[in-house]
């Protein structure tokens, strides 16, 4: 029976068809692809990293939280210590116009520069739609991509949840044990903590 | 005996004296003025006059905050940080925790938080020795906290507290009121023990069974148990242990049967499943404290079966009362969906996509209508494909779930590259049914080797096509019955969408069973080709639907290129036809594979909300409901998706006619649509809530914070504009 060909045909392709991936920011799937504008006005992509594992930091240079890890030196540490292994540490800001936090480029430079931070690029996010993709919550808030563009940490910066300077030296630092985890090619052992910090003005 | 000024308070406070117009609370006589922070008064302050040996006092941290200020509870919510109070006591005191008064819920955006504003102390034990020696204590005080509007300030403040030591003490007229207003809102410890269960997107809290108030409030001990004071909907939720359940979402309340339980969507950062859960129950200064474990077994309330129905708010009750008006569907038990499924099984037969499937498999039983012992072995293996398809299915959606994939039925549809299969799948038919084809020699391996020779095997596997094509039909009935079956466990699930398969194969099963039935069918002749032809057009409009559900997941220029590709599979077989067999075989394969291996990225929904920017509708998100529902706005939520029969012709029918958009605005009634044509596990997590596992949903919210209504899944204009005035 032509039927039956027909029929098996058709089986044969159906049975075989791939799901999709799964498109929203979770842990262990494809972290959502974004390109934004950087400090310079150039266009960057997440795709631009692949290969390098790929640090994202929400900021807003007047939460008290951000403060308490750039004036205590934490943000600044971590940032050389990543890019000096060839990390891409992305600090993205995502305060709307008028909002708390939104700042022109040159504003960005210049309290960058007054920190001394080293991260590879500072992305405006001024619609906000990266960071509702990634679900970004807070300043901080931190994500890990790994080199193969896969979502490994959401979360909190580091374990104590305070504003105060004094904390860092006790607290877990979450981001920098993922990035070792992931070098040793072990899973990350918290993959997921809350973020804390001021909202973002999204 | 007057406590001293510290002097480190001494230039905080003639900043804060300086930098302040705003009115500060004057100091009673000798009393330390409140320490001024930003946006904020505090100090410590004690319910007593005096310290008495051997019994308890009560010291607080009394905070004023200026307007639209606040600081947080125990647990913040989505930002903030709690309260922080570290007591310095003398030797042999003992300092207790904080009896943290019920807090505000207070929403900021898309989050959550929980906290106060105003003026609130928050209250700390402290148990004195008897055998205290001394004409005055010294208690200090160092807190932290995070003050915050839309913006967020840290404090710190560092207070000293002396109080004489006496027979007897007075209270402390000055903050009398505050402690009182404390005492009233200290959440008063609940009897018995909530269980907690738990979905992939959801956790169930049941209430016990009695839910009793343990005592009046934490001030007056001694006091007899009061009676019962009964729990509603109407009652605020608060998480006391944070990251596991959502913050900004209501609960949705249910009735089990046995007691109330409520459902919530997870946490973003919920982890793993907690031993042991805390949560807040209030209304108005009301408030009872639940402690919560995990039940293992069990798998929520709907697994209960019969009795389950959401409760319905006595705000809604006179509404709901009316003839005709749209009640809550009660959640079936297992024996109800069994049922309900085989009856969807039976509907998805009409189905325009299944229809000529099912004529497929009658063709074939009118040729053996003589037989029926070939007849009835056709039948149980058709059968046998149908159901086994199902399970197949089914099990492949519950360990997606069991590994945390936010899915519901119709996943498959989710996914672009299933689509397109699907696409290519009616196309290759509408072909065949057209005539148009006459396939000679070996099309594909693995297709012949399932079909050839047998028609035992080819009956599975036209049951097995059965499967994949009624997947697009989610017929009404199915809704429900699937929506329980996905809260259940494993193996019940499985027999629900058994039953499911069972529905669909019947009347094939009963042409070789039922006496009588098989003699009933027309005689096979010349109309059967005709027939079959007929049947392809409606193949083909399966074909154009599912291409517009492909060009709405995706893009049109990626449904341009699968149009190509249809043509040039119709190019091929017709390549075949005329005996070019390999480049009929490579073009074939081209087609087929490329469109399912180079799958575009499904399309961010707010692509697609942008083109609908000019609707009546807005996009639906779990902020925006809050946002409305908090302002006590009347809200119509439409939970749909592109691949969905029945909701497109509900919102043809229904929602898109005038009668309904003029209820809709003459009500003031917002209209959120929530897109689920490619995976969401917010819109996942909203569908839980209500115990459904697909779409469509409609769920309407009466203004100023009413029970929600959810309408039937198949819609009038009439049954929507009645349920609008109604509310």
């Amino acid at each position: 029976m032509t039927f039956q060909k027909t029929l098996g045909l058709a089986l044969a392709l159906v049975l075989t068809a791939p799901l999709a991936p799964a498109s929203a920011a979770e842990i262990g799937a494809a972290a959502p692809a974004f390109t934004l504008t950087d400090i310079d006005g150039q266009s960057r992509s997440l795709e631009d990293f692949a290969g390098q594992t790929v640090v994202l930091e929400w900021t807003n240079h007047e939460c008290p939280f951000v403060k308490k890890h750039y004036n205590g030196g934490n943000m600044q540490r971590q940032q050389a210590e990543a890019t000096g292994k060839g990390i891409a540490w992305l600090v993205i800001n995502s305060s709307a116009p008028g909002k708390q936090g939104h700042v022109t480029p040159e504003q960005a430079r210049a309290i960058q520069a007054d920190w001394e931070a080293g991260q590879s690029a500072y992305l405006f996010d001024t619609d906000g739609e990266v960071g509702r993709a990634y679900g970004a919550k807070t300043t901080p808030h931190m994500y890990i991509i790994d080199a193969d563009g896969v979502l490994r940490y959401n979360g909190a910066i580091d374990s104590i949840q305070s504003a105060d300077v004094a904390d860092i030296e006790k607290a877990e630092q979450f981001v920098e044990i993922a990035l070792a985890e992931l070098a040793a090619s072990e899973p990350v052992s918290q993959p997921l903590t809350r973020p804390y910090g001021c909202s973002v003005k999204y | 005996m007057r406590p001293l000024l510290p002097s480190f308070m001494l230039p905080v406070l003639l900043l804060g004296l300086l930098a302040t117009a705003a009115p500060e609370p004057s100091p009673a006589q000798g009393e330390p003025p409140a320490l001024r922070t930003d946006h904020l008064y505090s100090r410590l302050v004690a319910e007593d006059d005096a310290v008495v040996p051997g019994e308890s006092l009560r010291v607080g941290l009394w905070l004023r905050h200026d307007p639209e200020w606040h600081t947080y509870w125990r647990n913040p919510g989505d930002s903030g940080l709690p309260t922080r109070i570290e007591l310095g006591v003398p030797p042999g005191f003992e300092a207790g925790p904080i009896q943290w008064p019920i807090p505000e819920r207070l929403p900021v955006g898309p989050l959550v938080n929980f906290g106060y504003s105003h003026t609130i102390v928050l209250p700390i034990e402290i148990r004195v020795p008897a055998d205290l020696d001394a004409d005055s204590i010294t208690i200090r005080a160092r807190a932290d906290w995070l003050v915050c509007r839309v913006e967020c300030i840290p404090g710190e403040g560092e207070y000293n507290l002396v109080l004489p030591v006496a027979e007897e003490a007075a209270g402390d007229p000055r903050w009398a009121a505050d402690f009182a207003r404390a005492d009233r809102l200290q959440p008063a410890p609940a009897v018995g023990r909530a269980a907690l269960s738990f979905t992939a997107e959801t956790v169930e809290i049941r209430l016990p069974a009695q839910t009793t108030n343990a005592g009046g409030t934490a001030g007056d001990t001694g006091s007899r148990p009061e009676p019962a004071t009964d729990i509603d909907p109407q009652w605020l939720f608060f998480p006391v242990t944070p990251d596991v359940v959502s913050n900004a979402a209501e609960p949705r309340w249910l009735d089990t049967g046995e007691g109330l339980a409520l459902v919530l969507p997870k946490n973003d950062y919920f982890v793993a499943e907690p031993a042991r859960f805390e949560f807040l129950l209030a209304r108005g200064e009301t408030g009872k404290r639940f402690e919560a474990r995990p039940v293992t077994g069990a798998r929520g309330a709907a697994a209960d079966g019969a009795g389950a129905a959401p409760v319905e708010a006595a705000g809604s009750a006179a509404g709901a009362g009316a003839p005709g008006a749209p009640r809550l569907p009660a959640a079936p038990g297992i024996l109800l969906a069994l049922g309900l499924a085989v009856l969807g099984g039976l509907a998805l037969n009409l189905m325009p996509c299944v229809f000529p499937v099912l004529f497929l498999k009658a063709a074939g039983a009118i040729e053996a209508a003589d037989d029926r012992g070939r007849l009835r072995r056709q039948g149980l293996y058709y059968t046998a494909g149908v159901v086994l398809s199902f399970i197949a299915v089914a099990g492949l959606l519950l360990a997606l779930r069991a590994s945390g994939e936010a899915l519901g039925w119709g996943f498959q549809l989710q996914s672009p590259v299933f689509v397109a299969a699907l696409v290519l799948l009616f196309f290759v038919l509408a072909m065949n049914f057209a005539g148009l084809l006459e396939f000679g020699g070996r099309l594909a391996g693995a297709g012949q080797r399932l079909t050839q020779g047998s028609s035992d095997r080819a009956a599975f596997f036209t049951g097995v096509l059965a499967c994949l094509v009624a997947s697009p039909c989610t017929a009404p009935f199915m809704g429900v019955a699937l929506g329980v079956a996905l809260t259940l466990s494993a193996p019940a699930a499985l027999a629900i969408f058994a039953a499911l398969g069972l529905g669909l194969a019947l009347p094939i099963l009963a042409l070789g069973w039922v006496p009588g039935l098989a003699r009933l069918l027309p005689r096979p002749g010349p109309w059967m080709q005709t027939f079959r032809q007929l049947l392809a057009f409606p193949l083909l409009l399966t074909v154009a639907w599912l291409m517009w559900v492909y060009g709405e997941q995706t893009s049109a220029s990626a449904m341009s290129w699968l149009l190509a590709a249809l043509v040039g599979v119709a190019f091929g077989l017709w390549l075949l036809r005329i005996h070019w067999r390999w480049p009929g075989y490579a073009l074939l394969a081209l087609c087929i594979a490329l469109p399912l291996l180079r799958a575009p990225a499904p399309s961010a929904p707010a692509d697609r909300a942008a083109g609908e920017a000019a609707a009546m509708h807005e996009r639906w998100t779990p902020a925006r409901l809050a946002e409305l529902r908090a302002a006590g706005e009347p809200v119509l939520v439409n939970m749909t998706a592109a691949w969905c029969i029945t909701c497109l012709a509900n919102e043809r029918v229904a929602l898109s006619s005038g009668a309904v958009r003029d209820a809709l605005r003459a009500r003031g009634v917002h209209y959120l649509k929530g897109d689920w044509t490619s995976r969401d596990a917010e819109i996942t997590a909203y569908l839980e809530s209500f115990g459904r596992s697909g779409v469509p949903l409609y769920v309407l919210y009466p203004a100023d914070g009413g029970e929600p209504v959810v309408l039937p899944q198949l819609l009038t204009a009439e049954m929507v504009r009645q349920a609008i005035e109604q509310i």
